[in-house]
């Protein structure tokens, strides 16, 4: 292991640290910045909603903080690593070891059983007998009896409970989640951040979502707005006008 | 790594619709030059066992100088395996119980014929004939049915070779090697080799060739050619099937075609697998970024998609192979019903590595650069749909595929011109196709949606146009490509069928005296068979090359047929129909000097226009300046000659006969019975077998080259298929939306069908365009014919294309119109 990829646990550091982060895309001839000038801190068990509406930049934050693409500038600390200066090998090594995802459109591979879908970023990660663990994350999520179906034999929110399991099965620090119930009816979609939030409190992980829905967004210990790629967070303003 | 494992499992593998393309395709790759080369291996063994029954062996040494091959030659044959029979031919006068006639003896020893049969006819009259594979025994012959007429003979009656009483056992309807020998020119006698001595006819210095006869393995027949080749005398002639004149041609060009159909194949497999693969690594892209996300790195992503490549290459060579040997087994039934012979089934274990080496080559050089490139899938994709590829990064791709385009057919045809002349075809076809595209997009650009069934189609095909561009691009190319085999069959085909027409001269007549030229024409005249051309003919050594003697002048290791023997000169004052001058200048009316020099002599010679060159003709001898070179269609069936005089030119007062062919029809034949009584010396040469033979293998031929365009044909079907059904779920995703937004079924069909119409319109004139470019460059370096625009292709192939995808597009429709749209719609989710 390289001294690159030697994420060293502090408890007492944030989670996440990002500063002066900004990310500009081009289009043909224009360049367009989608995030200006982010920072924020996140700590260890916290649990942070990221609201905005729709192209105010939320998605693309939510990437950058995760690992998934890297900032036009800025720097991005997760768990110790400066994940900026990582490469794209040693970025999915980290995602591997310590970050779990749950996506709006579930992002289940329709070819693996439920069963096999959880079980996959633990035979990645390489832990051991991961059928086990996949089935008892299965049990928590009440999909006990549907280890066999494949996704396409399951509800949205089903597919959604079996994407949380695959989430917190490797046993991540961190949990990234974009609209985890954007694709979900009420009722489901209460019930599945439900679940959410309680598998995050029993694992301690900490909690980074993306949402337009207020409501789930109050869920949150800590919410943050996001609007045309600027972010703010209310309660820092409240605070300064005390 | 049950999970992982079973994400690159084949089984599950082929569930997913685009791997089972590029299976499918892979499999058509293997199974289609798998057939194509064992059966152009089978075939090719067919024909020349077939044509070594021309020799009646392999190969023939010829001695004729009078005396036989030292023994040991024989035994160093036998000791490489070879089989060996011998033959003596000579002429002789045989007499009967009335009178005598020259005729022209075969000896044959007990091994005769090695290769082929002869046929026979053990009573006269209309009783049946009887192939054999062996000669007459010793004590007996077998007489050509004329003699029995000249010589007033019955079957078992007794007639005198020389000094010995032989039994007429059988008729001699025909032999395996019955070539067209002038040597041979009274009928024939067959006896067995061990009476030759007892005949006495045989002595020092008397005229008779000695054949030895080897057939076996083709290494072992060429080492043993190597061990002779430096013990050879210029009176000995080494003879293969392809050194005989007649026949090379039609082999070389069967080869050819065979070979410009290996090509195709390999075209439309790499194309195949290009496409299906590439839209493999699009679909995959959602789940290399998934997984990129739960952190498999690169190389593991890498190593994965590998091991996926590599067992599609089992399952694709596998099954090809399940798939080519039964097809192999039923072409070659077929072949042996259409000669009506049982065919040896030989499976040619070399003939399979080029099927080996296409599937991994289109594994290598055409799936994978767009499944590496998976790699490169950013992970925020499973976010947010991100830039798809510009096409830009696919260059490296595209240089590649050529180069292994390039390498493949080079590798299938050995030929160069094949290469470029396919390579350069599609090269200008896609140039052509660029340019075509962006400017019909602009046109389409135009099209503004509408209700009805050719706007919908316009817009259709606008809206698709990557799509639409890249199945125009695969479908103009298999057009081409098929286009370009049809041309190139129908035109070798009509040539062959030109080469030996229905009516082609089957008879020669020779040693006609000049005064019966007359009487012999107005005989046939009467009989219906009009004599066309008649050629006088003078027999002369070419002797000196402008002053030295001619043995001299030409190196040693150029051994010159034409000089080992007598020449057949002969005077024309027109230039034969299928004679062309290449140097210098035909006859003028006046000329009385100069000769006109076949084409090959004279290469062979180094002549030139205006070289002195001087014949010996009996005791006197004349010189005379090349005033041209002419080529000549030994194929013909008609007189040829490698030297010609002008009328009043050296030739007069030579002691000259005259020689003809004409066609004789089967129920002529009665006729020569009259004319040989009439004309006792006048040799007729009968050749209606060997013509039949050469039919005979034009037919095999043709057999092959049909089942192989089939072969083709299908391919490219499948190519189209895979290419249409790449577009498959969007069209029908769409084709839902319509039917749900309240379209009509009969709309929704004809839009589809006039998109895909229009389509195939566009390639099939493009296809053929550069079909006709490729066949251009091909008829005129490779099969040597000459180009002509080819309408009846030009005109119905674009509307057969046309016709045709408008089926797929129908077929493509079928789910949509027979389940409900909602049903489909989350089908397709």
């Amino acid at each position: 292991m390289n001294q690159m990829t030697d994420f060293t646990r502090s408890e007492t550091s944030p989670m996440l640290r990002v500063s002066e982060l900004t990310h500009r895309v081009s289009i043909e001839t224009d360049t367009l910045t989608i995030l200006q000038g982010v920072s924020l801190e996140i700590n260890r068990g916290e649990s942070v909603a990221i609201v905005g509406r729709s192209g105010s930049g939320k998605t693309t934050l939510l990437g950058l903080l995760a690992g998934l693409d890297t900032p036009s500038d800025g720097v991005v600390e997760l768990d110790g690593a400066e994940i900026s200066k990582l490469s794209e090998d040693e970025r999915a090594k980290l995602r591997a070891s310590r970050v779990g995802f749950v996506f709006q459109s579930f992002q289940l591979l329709p070819a693996l059983s439920a069963l096999e879908n959880v079980m996959l970023p633990l035979e990645l990660a390489g832990i051991e007998a991961p059928e086990k663990r996949a089935r008892e994350l299965l049990e928590r999520v009440g999909l006990g009896e549907r280890l066999t179906h494949t996704p396409r034999q399951l509800s949205g929110g089903e597919q959604q409970r079996v994407a949380i399991a695959r989430a917190f099965a490797s046993d991540p620090v961190i949990l990234f989640a974009d609209e985890p119930t954007g694709n979900l009816d009420n009722r489901t979609g209460q019930a599945v951040s439900d679940l959410l939030m309680d598998l995050n409190r029993e694992q301690g992980t900490t909690l980074v979502m993306v949402t337009h829905d207020e409501h789930l967004a109050a869920r949150c210990g800590r919410q943050l707005n996001i609007e045309a790629g600027i972010l703010t967070e209310p309660e820092t303003a409240l605070e300064r006008a005390d | 790594m049950q999970a992982a494992r079973k994400l690159m499992s084949v089984r599950r593998d082929f569930r997913e619709r685009d791997v089972r393309v590029v299976l499918v395709a892979l499999i058509i790759a293997v199974a289609t030059v798998a057939t194509i080369a064992l059966f152009a291996s089978q075939l090719q063994r067919t024909l020349v066992s077939s044509a070594s029954s021309f020799l009646a062996a392999d190969r023939q040494l010829e001695a004729e100088n009078g005396r036989p091959i030292p023994g040991e030659w024989l035994e160093e044959a036998r000791i490489r395996g070879l089989e060996t029979g011998r033959m003596v031919e000579f002429s002789t006068m045989i007499s009967g119980p009335e009178g005598f006639e020259l005729a022209s003896i075969k000896a044959v020893s007990n091994e005769y014929p090695l290769r082929g049969d002869v046929e026979i006819q053990e009573q006269t009259g209309d009783s049946a004939r009887k192939v054999v594979t062996s000669g007459p025994e010793p004590g007996q012959v077998w007489i050509n049915p004329r003699l029995l007429r000249l010589l007033n003979l019955d079957i078992g009656d007794k007639l005198e070779v020389g000094n010995l009483e032989l039994e007429v056992a059988s008729l001699l309807i025909r032999e395996p090697d019955g070539g067209f020998r002038l040597s041979s020119l009274a009928p024939r006698v067959m006896m067995h080799v061990d009476d030759v001595e007892s005949t006495g006819a045989v002595q020092e210095g008397s005229r008779v060739e000695f054949i030895y006869l080897f057939a076996g393995e083709e290494r072992s027949l060429n080492e043993y050619h190597q061990w002779l080749e430096p013990r050879l005398e210029p009176s000995h002639e080494w003879e293969g099937v392809r050194d005989g004149e007649t026949f090379s041609n039609s082999f070389d060009r069967a080869e050819s075609f065979l070979l410009l159909g290996g090509s195709l194949a390999v075209l439309l497999a790499a194309v195949a697998v290009a496409v299906a693969s590439r839209q493999y690594a699009i679909s995959q892209r959602d789940t290399v970024a998934l997984l990129k996300t739960l952190g498999l790195q690169g190389k593991g992503i890498g190593r994965l998609y590998l091991r996926r490549l590599a067992l599609w290459g089992v399952v694709g060579i596998v099954g090809g192979l399940a798939v080519a040997l039964p097809l192999f087994w039923l072409l070659v039934s077929l072949l042996g019903d259409a000669l009506e012979r049982p065919i040896d089934l030989y499976l040619d274990p070399t003939a399979l590595m080029p099927a080996l080496l296409t599937a991994l080559v289109s594994l290598f050089a055409f799936a994978y650069p767009p499944i590496r490139r998976l790699r490169n899938v950013p992970a925020m994709r499973v976010l947010r749909a991100q830039p798809g590829e510009t096409g830009r990064e696919a260059l490296p791709d595209l240089v590649i595929a050529i180069l292994a385009i390039f390498g493949l057919v080079w590798m299938y045809a050995g030929e160069l011109v094949l290469v470029g002349a396919l390579l350069g075809g599609l090269a200008l076809l896609l140039g052509v196709l660029a340019l075509f595209g962006l400017v019909l997009m602009a046109l389409l650009r135009r099209v503004r949606g509408g209700g009805n069934a050719w706007r919908l189609a316009f817009v259709g095909l606008y809206r698709h146009r990557q799509a639409s561009l890249a199945q125009l691009a695969v479908f103009a190319m298999t057009i081409m490509l098929a286009a370009t085999l049809i041309l190139v069959r129908t035109s070798l085909l009509n040539d062959w069928q030109a080469q030996l027409p229905e009516d082609a001269p089957n008879h020669f007549l020779i040693n006609i005296a000049p005064e019966s030229v007359e009487k012999v024409e107005s005989f046939w005249a009467e009989h219906d068979a009009p004599l066309e051309n008649l050629y006088p003919m003078v027999r002369g050594r070419l002797t000196e090359l402008n002053g030295d003697p001619v043995k001299e002048a030409v190196s040693k290791d150029e051994r010159v047929n034409a000089l080992n023997r007598e020449l057949n000169l002969t005077w024309m004052e027109q230039l034969p129909e299928d004679n062309e001058v290449i140097e210098g200048r035909w006859f003028a009316d006046d000329d009385t000097e100069g000769v006109s020099v076949e084409a090959d002599l004279a290469a062979r010679l180094g002549l030139e226009v205006g070289d002195r060159l001087t014949f010996t003709i009996g005791s006197e001898k004349v010189t005379e300046p090349v005033v041209s070179i002419r080529t000549v269609q030994w194929d013909s069936m008609k007189p040829n000659f490698y030297v010609a005089f002008p009328p009043e030119g050296g030739l007069t007062n030579m002691p000259a006969t005259w020689i003809t062919s004409f066609y004789l029809p089967e129920q002529g034949k009665q006729a020569l019975n009259d004319f040989s009584r009439r004309f006792p010396t006048v040799s007729v040469l009968e050749l209606d077998h060997i013509i039949a033979r050469i039919q005979d293998i034009v037919r095999q031929v043709t057999q092959a080259i049909e089942a192989i365009l089939a072969l083709i044909l299908a391919a490219a079907l499948v190519v189209m298929a895979a290419v249409v059904s790449a577009t498959l779920r969007d069209r029908q995703r769409e084709g839902a939306l319509i039917r749900t937004l309240g379209g009509r079924q009969t709309l929704l069909v004809r839009s589809t069908m006039l998109e895909f119409a229009l389509l195939g319109l566009i390639a099939g004139v493009l296809g053929v365009v550069a079909a006709e470019a490729a066949v251009y460059v091909l008829q005129s370096r490779m099969f040597d014919g000459s180009f002509s625009w080819h309408w009846q292709v030009i005109l119905p192939l674009p509307l057969a294309s046309a016709v045709l995808l408008a089926m797929f597009g129908r077929w493509q429709l079928r789910p949509v119109l027979s389940v409900s749209p909602m049903l489909l719609l989350r089908r397709l989710e």
